[in-house]
């Protein structure tokens, strides 16, 4: 078979879908650990000067594109194949065993999937647009002169209720996501073994799906508070 | 016991089909629940109705021919059983069962609750097989095989080829039936020297059949009467990600 072949079978497809989201689990422990200089009150040197590292790094900035063009194959690909899926029973049940046979979040991915894709053009909008191409206000920390104020730009965006609500539900689905798609994509690559799947679990539901999200979610609840009072 | 059954009717691939209502009483604890649909088909003929068409044959859990999706369950509630297994006790006086086909695209109705899974036939086809010479039965002893091996073979070996994978997943995928099929030779001496074109013909032709792919929900796993693993199906992808790299075709 040759790759052109490989790439368009059902498992093929999987595989891309498997392999992209797991570089996008990747991602996100890498976003967080960086995101966390914004719950720092210094004002923004820390994660201002993070962000212009992030931003002017050439290898970063690379990865950074590749980042989105991932995130665009692994969903074209997910939805692609849902769609096939629906069509591959054409008259539905009239009745269904719910979760007696599979968890709710196995069934949810390209629901979970799809808020999440929403969530992240509101988000790249809102901060990743505006810090390259927007307007934005410049600071200097000693050494380092003349960065974006994107400290400023969150702090000031999580004072809206509504944003923060958003940002909140962007979580629980990126959490509702990860519960299934870590380990479903340890499976789809083949690594089943009873040595390791307690623990692909535990870091599937206990990392991917709790930890991180759990983490992400904390920043902007805690900037809200932090203003209101 | 009375119960009420609602029944799929759909006269052959070509009609819409719909539920019918039947009421059974004097149903006994001790019925399988094929019984019933004899004892209610016999009724419908001494009626001069057309008889529900449903598929069996050894009517004790081997040939896999038995196929209904009772309230939402393929096989009924029971674990590990087929619908000819499934007895009466699991209902109580009153209950209203909904019976319907195995439904996916790649197995269409051939009558009532019929279905054609003749789609399976063709994966099996496509690369079930090794290629020796028939003829005296080779010593048994010959070739050593890890018993562990030989377990798991065994156990993979033991699909019946009912098609409840198929109706439980979501997806209408035939990962766990392929997945069955190919390890119960992937893990054989004999099965080694077609294993990379096996699994690339048998998944490129359960693809043809117009099954979904799958999603790892694990429901197939949940209602299979014969147990077999999902652990099969990371076989079977690790199966044909090995062919991709290195299959000689
Ligand atoms: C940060 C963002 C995301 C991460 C970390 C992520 C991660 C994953 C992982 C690990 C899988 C499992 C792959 C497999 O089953 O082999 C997966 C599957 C999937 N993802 Fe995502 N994903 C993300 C965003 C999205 C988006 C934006 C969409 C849709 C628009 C999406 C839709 C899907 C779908 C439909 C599946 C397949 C479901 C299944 O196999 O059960 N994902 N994702
Ligand atoms: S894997 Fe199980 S459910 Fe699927 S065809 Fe074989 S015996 Fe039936
Ligand atoms: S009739 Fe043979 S398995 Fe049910």
């Amino acid at each position: 078979m040759k790759w052109s072949q490989f790439f368009n079978t059902s498992i093929g497809k999987k595989l891309l879908v498997g392999a992209t989201g797991l570089f996008l689990c990747s991602f996100v422990i890498v976003h967080l650990a960086g995101n966390l200089a914004l719950l720092k009150e210094d004002g923004g040197e820390a994660f201002n000067t993070y962000a212009a590292f992030m931003g002017h790094n050439g290898l970063i900035q690379f990865i950074a594109w590749g980042l989105k063009i991932v995130i665009l194959i692994h969903a074209v690909i997910a939805i692609q194949l849902t769609f096939r899926n629906r069509t591959a029973r054409p008259v539905k049940y009239a009745v269904r065993p719910g979760n007696k046979t599979s968890s709710w979040f196995s069934r949810q991915m390209a629901i979970m999937g799809s808020v999440l894709f929403i969530f992240l053009v509101v988000h790249l909008a809102q901060f990743w647009w505006v810090m390259h191409y927007g307007e934005i206000g410049k600071v200097s920390y000693g050494a380092v002169t003349e960065v974006g104020n994107l400290y400023e730009v969150v702090w000031f965006a999580f004072k809206e209720p509504w944003i923060v609500i958003l940002y909140v539900l962007g979580m629980v689905a990126l959490a509702f996501h990860l519960i299934h798609g870590f380990k479903s994509a340890c499976q789809t690559f083949g690594l089943n073994h009873p040595k390791y799947n307690g623990l692909i679990s535990f870091i599937g539901v206990g990392f991917f799906g709790i930890i991180i999200p759990l983490g992400f979610a904390v920043i902007p609840v805690v900037i809200f508070f932090k203003q209101i009072s | 016991m009375k119960l009420t059954l609602k029944v799929w009717r759909q006269q052959n691939s070509q009609d819409k089909g719909g539920f019918e209502t039947y009421q059974v009483s004097d149903v006994s604890t001790d019925m399988s629940f094929l019984e019933v649909f004899d004892v209610l088909n016999e009724r419908l003929i001494n009626e001069g109705k057309d008889p529900i068409a449903f598929d069996h044959d050894c009517r004790e859990g081997i040939c896999g021919a038995c196929s209904m999706y009772i309230n939402g369950r393929a096989h009924g509630p029971w674990h590990e059983t087929t619908t000819c297994q499934l007895h009466m006790r699991a209902y109580n006086d009153g209950d209203t069962i909904v019976v319907e086909p195995w439904r996916a695209k790649a197995f269409p109705v051939i009558k009532d609750l019929a279905v054609d899974r003749s789609a399976f036939d063709r994966i099996i086809q496509a690369g079930g097989f090794i290629s020796v010479n028939t003829g005296n039965a080779v010593d048994a002893n010959a070739i050593p095989i890890d018993k562990v091996d030989a377990d798991a073979a065994f156990a993979a070996a033991a699909c019946i080829g009912c098609g409840a994978c198929v109706a439980a997943c979501k997806n209408s995928s035939a990962m766990l039936f392929t997945s069955a099929k190919v390890s119960q030779l992937a893990l054989l001496p004999q099965g080694r020297p077609e294993h990379q074109q096996r699994a690339e013909d048998m998944v490129a032709q359960m693809d043809k059949e117009g099954f979904g792919s799958c999603t790892n929900t694990g429901a197939c796993e949940a209602e299979c009467p014969k147990g077999i693993s999902i652990s099969n199906i990371a076989r079977l992808n690790r199966e044909f990600i090995g062919a991709g790299f290195s299959s000689k075709a």
